[in-house]
């Protein structure tokens, strides 16, 4: 790897180390949320550090640059963030629309009482 | 014999102009119960109903024809009803084949009886129809069941079919559900009807959605439907 590239995935993991923290600290991002963020970040440095680790591992499995392994496990990893998310959104969807159906049902209950009376 | 409960769900997003008259047709032409699914209407829809002192469930939050059945279908649950015919509140459905359908379900043992434009009439070759050609193709090939109205909006559903619908929240009003319950053994029939182009207000569908429609149901019909196990 490039020294450039090195220098550029520290920086970008250490900021986004950074800010995970500092959006935790302030209570907008749960932590069993951030934890993947914080360990992504963190195999980032790993990988920036060790770069001869990185690169003697993508010779291993075949890759053309040992940039190509870094931008795949990026792309890996971001697919699967993606799609659990992905998951999550439809459960939310799933509850908001319950508890829609359900405040509904309960208004036309109470108000049929009301005429009953 | 007891009699049977059948209850009549008319979604309404949007249809102040259309909603009065529907009603007022479903209640001259039979005497179900009904009740107006208000999606959250942006227009007046709400009040409408209110002045009118029509049963309403009003939902909170815009969430789609979809979730509108589904809602219709927990009250129909909920308040024990036999039958649950689905109705569109634009008016394009005329309420005097109400009771064709119910009628189908109560003497001849249909589970689903559906509301179709095209049993004894012939299906005009229009660029609309060619959805609806592919769907009753996708419907053929995964079930051996001849449906010549998959998208028609009026349907009749009995006990079974309105606990299908309450245990399984992916079900939509649209052709895959056809499938979905041939698949698990129910019976459904197709009666003519008679429907009319919409008076007021706009449709849910226009170009984009269409294409965006028919991926879903296609999509789902092939590969997520056709798989249903019969057991429950």
């Amino acid at each position: 790897m490039s020294i450039t590239l090195r220098v550029i995935l520290l920086i970008g993991s250490v900021i986004s180390f950074i800010l995970c923290v500092r959006r935790i600290k302030q209570a907008k991002l749960k932590v069993e949320n951030s934890i993947i963020w914080m360990v992504g970040s963190f195999v980032l440095i790993l990988m920036s550090i060790f770069s001869n680790a990185v690169g003697w591992l993508s010779n291993k499995l075949g890759f053309m640059a040992p940039v190509n392994f870094v931008f795949f496990m990026i792309m890996v990893f971001l697919l699967i963030q993606v799609f659990v998310d992905n998951i999550r959104l439809s459960e939310l969807n799933e509850k908001i629309k319950n508890l829609n159906h359900y405040i509904a049902l309960k208004e036309n209950r109470d108000e049929n009482k009301k005429e009953e009376k | 014999m007891v009699k049977i409960k059948v209850l009549i769900i008319v979604p309404a997003y949007n249809e102040a102009l259309n909603i009065e008259k529907t009603i007022k047709d479903i209640k001259k032409n039979t005497n179900y119960d009904y009740v107006v699914i208000n999606d959250c209407s942006k227009d007046n829809t709400k009040e409408v109903c209110r002045k009118n002192g029509f049963n309403m469930v009003s939902l909170p939050i815009n969430f789609g024809l979809t979730s509108a059945i589904q809602v219709g279908m927990k009250y129909a649950k909920e308040n024990g009803y036999d039958i649950a015919i689905q109705f569109d509140g634009d008016g394009q459905h005329n309420a005097k084949y109400l009771k064709s359908l119910v009628k189908e379900i109560e003497k001849n043992n249909i589970d689903v009886a559906i509301g179709s434009r095209f049993v004894e009439k012939k299906k005009p070759f229009s660029a609309r129809m060619i959805g609806n050609r592919l769907i009753s193709l996708a419907i053929k090939l995964t079930t051996w069941k001849k449906i010549t109205d998959p998208t028609s909006g009026m349907r009749a559903y009995d006990k079974k079919a309105i606990e299908l619908f309450n245990s399984n929240a992916s079900l939509t009003p649209e052709p895959d559900t056809i499938v979905y319950m041939l698949k698990k053994g129910l019976k459904v029939k197709e009666v003519q009807v008679e429907m009319s182009e919409r008076e007021f207000g706009e449709s849910y569908l226009n170009a984009f959605k269409s294409i965006k429609y028919m991926m879903n149901v296609m999509l789902s019909i092939l590969f997520i439907r056709s798989i249903t196990r019969k057991k429950i």
